[in-house]
């Protein structure tokens, strides 16, 4: 999964987006055709939670870093608290992403929970409870990179707008500096 | 989600937390670039394994200097801090480039040790009220699975529904045993707790594997009693190191509880 150097036209990382769709695609497809083919509960549980299992673990630790340069992660720090920690590339790293591969890291993400939303309403109506049971593993898996990227995003901006007005504050000061020892 | 460890592995993630540290201490108004600082050495054995990518040999030229390590945590291996590369991202050119098979071993590695640490008397073991810091949930959700599969398949009818009863049973008990400790006014973080008791799952694991193996009643009830003390004694000290000494017993019992009807499904199940 080498990533090639950004065209900003087509897909940077093609690999990587491919990686990234597939395990969602997967576990959707799956959840829905095996319910024509196979009869048995427990292969379709099992199958669909491992596939969507394997897409958070890739979502969270490859094509997030890949794709948008984004990683977030839980910590347990020497006094016993939990603490999230926010991981993003730096501005210029960010600004170099390719656009592409953003939109569709974003769009995937969003859209497969809405996926399993609709599919957990489905089941919901048809009272199948052990459906509901992989559909709602499935949307925990989900939401839970949603929202830890969403987080990691903004805690990113925040970081841009310190650096900058950080950055702004001490050109000023040091041109204030430079204008006082001329004199 | 790894935590200060002498395992070469992890301080690559460690130093992206150092990296963390210098990108908020970053003093932006010192416009000196940090020249290509060395590897730190835990890294320099890893990175060498990693192939590094044109794409990462863009200079940097504009990135955040670096400001003296930051000090690490006392429990941690000495480390220089400041990480690799100077582009505030922690390690990117080695764990962003590493292969995948790299970060799979290194999750694996960790579930193993929290195994050995949870489940398997380690006289060594520090104080247990800590000794599950780098918690992950990959091991418990192996286990649970692993469970629901073995008891799905030794049972003869029902299978559907056996396996979703015990996943959904030790789910949400995983989960309410958890509340059951925050209420009570215990000390413990909700995914540590939730990873604690999916690893103290490993001995009714075998015990459910044996079982499914020997179709005798006898021998199924001493394999799940044997199997269910020995998962009560792993969840034993994490579980009350948490909570008041004085109720100890009301985070306990449920516990051993949720064990005991774990173990009864195992015999009852032909």
């Amino acid at each position: 999964m080498d990533p090639v150097q950004p065209t900003g036209e087509n897909y940077a990382n093609p690999k990587t987006c491919f990686f990234h769709v597939l395990f969602k695609a997967a576990a959707l497809a799956f959840y829905i055709l095996s319910a024509i083919f196979i009869d048995s509960f427990v292969i379709i549980f099992v199958v669909t939670v491992f596939l969507a299992a394997l897409d958070f673990w890739v979502v969270k630790n490859v094509s997030g870093r890949i794709l948008v340069g984004l990683r977030w992660w839980n910590e347990i720090d020497e006094q016993g608290e939990s603490v999230w920690k926010f991981e993003c590339l730096d501005q210029e790293s960010l600004a170099r992403m390719n656009k592409k591969d953003s939109w569709l890291f974003w769009w995937t993400l969003y859209l497969t929970a809405v996926a399993w939303i609709f599919l957990g309403i489905f089941s919901l109506i048809r009272f199948q409870a052990d459906y509901l049971l992989v559909v709602g593993v499935c949307l925990t898996l989900s939401i839970a990179n949603i929202v830890g990227f969403t987080k990691c995003r903004k805690d990113a901006k925040k970081q841009i707008q310190q650096f900058a007005t950080q950055t702004i504050a001490s050109r000023f000061t040091s041109s204030l500096q430079s204008a006082f020892s001329v004199v | 989600m790894s935590h200060a460890d002498t395992i070469p592995f992890h301080s690559s993630s460690q130093s992206d937390i150092d990296e963390i540290e210098n990108l908020i201490n970053s003093d932006a108004l010192s416009a000196t670039v940090s020249a290509a600082r060395p590897p730190s050495p835990p890294r320099a054995s890893f990175s060498s394994a990693a192939l590094p990518p044109p794409y990462q040999k863009v200079p940097r030229s504009s990135s955040l200097p670096l400001p003296p390590p930051p000090v690490t945590p006392s429990a941690a291996a000495p480390r220089p801090g400041g990480g690799v590369a100077a582009d505030g991202f922690g390690s990117p050119p080695d764990t962003l480039t590493e292969p995948v098979l790299d970060t799979v071993k290194r999750d694996l590695t960790r579930i193993v040790s929290n195994l050995k640490l949870v489940v398997f008397p380690n006289p060594f073991r520090e104080d247990p009220g800590k000794a599950l810091r780098d918690w992950d949930l990959w091991g418990p959700f192996f286990f649970i699975i692993f469970l629901g599969l073995t008891l799905s398949w030794s049972a003869s009818v029902k299978k559907s529904e056996v396996f979703a009863v015990a996943f959904a049973v030790l789910a949400a008990g995983a989960v309410i045993l958890t509340l059951n400790v925050l209420l009570l006014g215990g000390r413990i973080i909700f995914f540590q707790s939730l990873s604690l008791l999916g690893y103290c799952l490993f001995p009714l694991d075998i015990g459910a594997l044996i079982c499914s193996l020997k179709n005798n009643v006898v021998i199924k009830i001493v394999v799940a009693s044997i199997t269910l003390a020995w998962s009560s004694w792993a969840a034993y000290p994490f579980m009350s190191a948490a909570v008041d000494p004085r109720r100890k017993a009301l985070a306990l019992y449920p516990v051993f509880l949720m064990y005991v009807s774990v173990g009864f499904l195992i015999v009852a199940i032909d």
